[in-house]
């Protein structure tokens, strides 16, 4: 088995930078406030080095922009690295906080060699714009320690492995810290000199662990991984700086989550109709958008023109510090319907959800109706509106028998002012709705107003007269 | 240059006074006979504004473009309802035989919205057509309207009251409706594209209520007595 180490020197710090559209000096600094961890290039640049005092590094850099490690956040970045490496490798086992662990041997002969799988992963690295120091080892451990200490190499050579082993200084096998000065005690200063102790000694003298540990890197001792399942979910995390007061300045980074959304749809051969947006303000109670498209969608660009619309309709409450975008509906992928063999003509049903998403977006949901009749004598009740919803398109049964009604319906009944000129046809009693205490008694009447419109008038049982519709 | 010229006057868009040719713009026909013969065999211009004035609903405007209604909804196009000023009725609009799987209300709060809307609709390639109340238009947002439909190939009809019949509009056909005895539909023609205005004719629109064409008002009397009016 050869396992392939992934470690991510200053993950959270490539995370940060790659939401940013002009990078500035920036570092991480520990949970307690005191020492830089993490620096970027440009901070580096001007003399800021990690373990430097966070106070030095200001007096260097008056304008650096400081971000706190939280312990979480990283755990929640590296399982995000893990979501895109599953496209390549099947057996990733995460390594808190800033590793990843995946079994390439299998992956040779698909990819066509080893070089080819590290070729595959760099581009990946590329693409997502973050640095790694990789690794291949005969163990997950060695893999490990390989890729820490920077000397990795791809090889599948176990022999090469442990020679490079064996050559590695002590402190950077990750020994506890008694162990590691006992072994110095003893004068081993390479992990070689520790292989080459009698197994039952080092057990004996040291402890049974230090043994276990040196058995798992050379492995001779099983070292079990527990595969990493990917989440049946999408979410992405932007977290920001600088705190972001204008809906524009949201769309950089969405449209990166967003085309990663799409990339993500594409790997899983399924589309989506919701998507959850969260913006996280300093002290305000979270912005919770949910961004539906009338039908299935995969392409990031019409849900960035669907948020940008809802952004405009809506200016932000407060300044914004992160936004989360997630999704937890897929949709089977329909193969589009319709299209000839040359893709000339538009596929019309994809241009219908196009359009209702917008509408739908800038007007609200219940902006957009839908009109269907309805089983009931009583006119007001003889009809219903439902928003349009594209899974619900289903062609309704319609009645063979409809009584002569007006095209247009008053909102409400309008009581009658002047004396129609001409009664044309009636009365048509309708009489009902006993049963759920909306009681309706009346007699209507088509008439002729003076001003040409022709009315549906009725009686009612209190002897008033009443409007309820114009024959248009 | 002469080829310039020369789609120029087959699109209509250069109105030759003297002579009245037959112009090859998209239309729909009205599926009223009548009012068809008196537009030049055209009826509803595509990809351009239509406008319709009157004064009071329920006079038979919408029975003037049920045909049209229900031949693009049968045949799987959208028809959208912007504004209506009152609720379009389900029930009579199936018994007219309009699919109404293919009906959307919309209605919007403000003017820009409005604008914004019937410009998406009228861009789109699954819009039949588009019928809206507008209430107050600005000649302006006409003209930017007609641009929107320009860019589509639907039938959009605005109605509009009358008192804008005298406003300058680029709408490419401008009727105005008014009521007429027998409750029938007077129809006059402000403006076409292509040849000249003016002409006017009346459809009998009865039907509308069930009311045969002939038939003299029937004045029901009852059952009430005069004077508890």
């Amino acid at each position: 088995m050869l396992w392939l180490y992934l470690h991510f020197p200053h993950l959270l710090l490539d995370h940060l930078r790659r939401d940013r559209e002009n990078p500035q000096a920036m570092v991480i600094v520990e949970s307690t406030g005191q020492r830089v961890v993490q620096a970027c290039p440009e901070a580096r640049n001007q003399g800021i080095s990690a373990s430097m005092r966070l106070k030095t590094a200001i007096s260097l850099v008056p304008e650096l922009a400081i971000v706190r490690a939280e312990a979480d956040r990283e755990a929640r970045i590296l399982e995000d690295q893990a979501r895109w490496l599953y496209r390549y490798a099947a057996h990733i086992s995460l390594v808190p906080p800033d590793g990843l662990l995946a079994e390439v041997s299998s992956l040779q002969k698909l990819y066509g060699g080893l070089p080819a799988v590290w070729q595959t992963v760099e581009q990946a690295l590329n693409e997502h714009q973050l640095t790694a120091w990789a690794a291949i080892g005969h163990t997950p451990l060695s893999g490990r320690l390989l890729a820490r200490a920077g000397t990795g190499e791809y090889t599948a050579d176990k022999e090469h492995v442990l020679r490079a082993l064996k050559q590695m200084p002590l402190s950077a096998a990750e020994f506890d810290d008694k162990t590691s000065t006992r072994l110095q005690r003893l004068g081993l200063n390479t992990l070689g000199e520790v292989f080459a102790l009698p197994a039952p000694e080092l057990a004996r003298r040291l402890s049974p662990e230090t043994l276990a540990h040196v058995q798992k890197i050379q492995g001779t001792r099983p070292d079990p991984r527990s595969p990493w399942q990917p989440p049946h979910t999408f979410r992405q995390q932007a977290d920001f700086i600088q705190e972001i007061e204008h809906s524009q300045g949201l769309l950089f980074p969405l449209q990166r989550i967003l085309s990663e959304l799409e990339e993500d749809l594409c790997w899983r051969q399924q589309d989506t109709d919701t998507l959850f947006l969260v913006l996280r303000h300093r002290h305000e109670e979270d912005t919770r958008l949910r961004i539906r498209t009338a039908g299935p969608e995969h392409r990031s660009e019409s849900f960035l023109d669907l948020i940008r619309l809802r952004l405009e309709q809506k200016p932000l409450r407060a300044p914004v510090i992160s936004l989360a975008l997630s999704v937890r509906r897929f949709l089977g992928r329909e193969a589009p319907a319709g299209q000839d063999l040359l893709g000339e003509t538009q596929d019309l049903n994809e241009a219908w959800h196009t359009l209702i998403s917008r509408l739908q977006a800038r007007l609200g949901e219940l902006s957009l109706t839908r009109l269907s009749p309805q089983a009931d004598h009583r006119p007001e009740h003889a009809w219903s509106a439902t928003p349009v919803q594209q899974s619900h398109r289903i062609r309704q049964a319609i009645p063979a028998h409809f009584p002569r009604r007006p095209l247009w319906l008053l909102k409400g009944p309008q009581p009658l002012a002047e004396q129609p000129v001409a009664w044309l046809s009636g009365p048509e009693r309708i009489s009902g709705g006993w049963w759920d205490s909306q009681r309706v008694m009346r007699d209507y009447y088509i008439a002729q107003l003076k001003s040409g419109q022709l009315a549906w008038v009725f009686r009612d049982v209190q002897e008033g007269w009443f409007v309820h519709g114009w024959f248009g | 240059m002469s080829e310039l010229l020369n789609t120029l006057m087959q699109d209509a868009r250069v109105w030759q006074g003297h002579r009245h040719q037959q112009t090859t713009q998209p239309s729909e026909l009205t599926g009223y006979q009548i009012l068809d013969n008196q537009l030049g065999g055209i009826g509803w211009p595509k990809g351009a504004l239509s406008e319709c004035l009157q004064d009071v609903h329920g006079i038979g405007e919408l029975h003037l473009v049920l045909p049209l209604m229900q031949r693009l909804t049968q045949a799987d196009k959208t028809v959208f309802w912007l504004n209506p000023p009152q609720i379009p009725y389900a029930p009579a609009l199936a018994r007219e035989g309009v699919n109404l799987d293919q009906v959307v209300l919309v209605h919007t709060s403000d003017a820009n919205d409005f604008l914004w809307t019937l410009e998406n609709c009228l861009r789109s390639p699954v819009t039949g057509l588009v019928l809206a109340w507008p209430g107050k238009l600005a000649s302006r947002d006409v003209r930017r309207l007609q641009l929107a439909a320009e860019a589509g190939s639907n039938v959009c009809i605005l109605f509009r009251e009358r008192q804008h019949a005298g406003q300058n509009s680029p709408a490419a056909l401008r009727l105005e409706l008014a009521p007429e005895t027998n409750q029938a539909l007077s129809i006059h023609v402000l403006k076409r594209r292509g040849s000249w205005p003016g002409q006017h004719c009346s459809l009998a629109m009865a039907h509308r209520a069930d009311l045969s064409f002939q038939e003299a008002p029937r004045v029901i009397q009852g059952p009430w007595p005069d004077n508890r009016r």
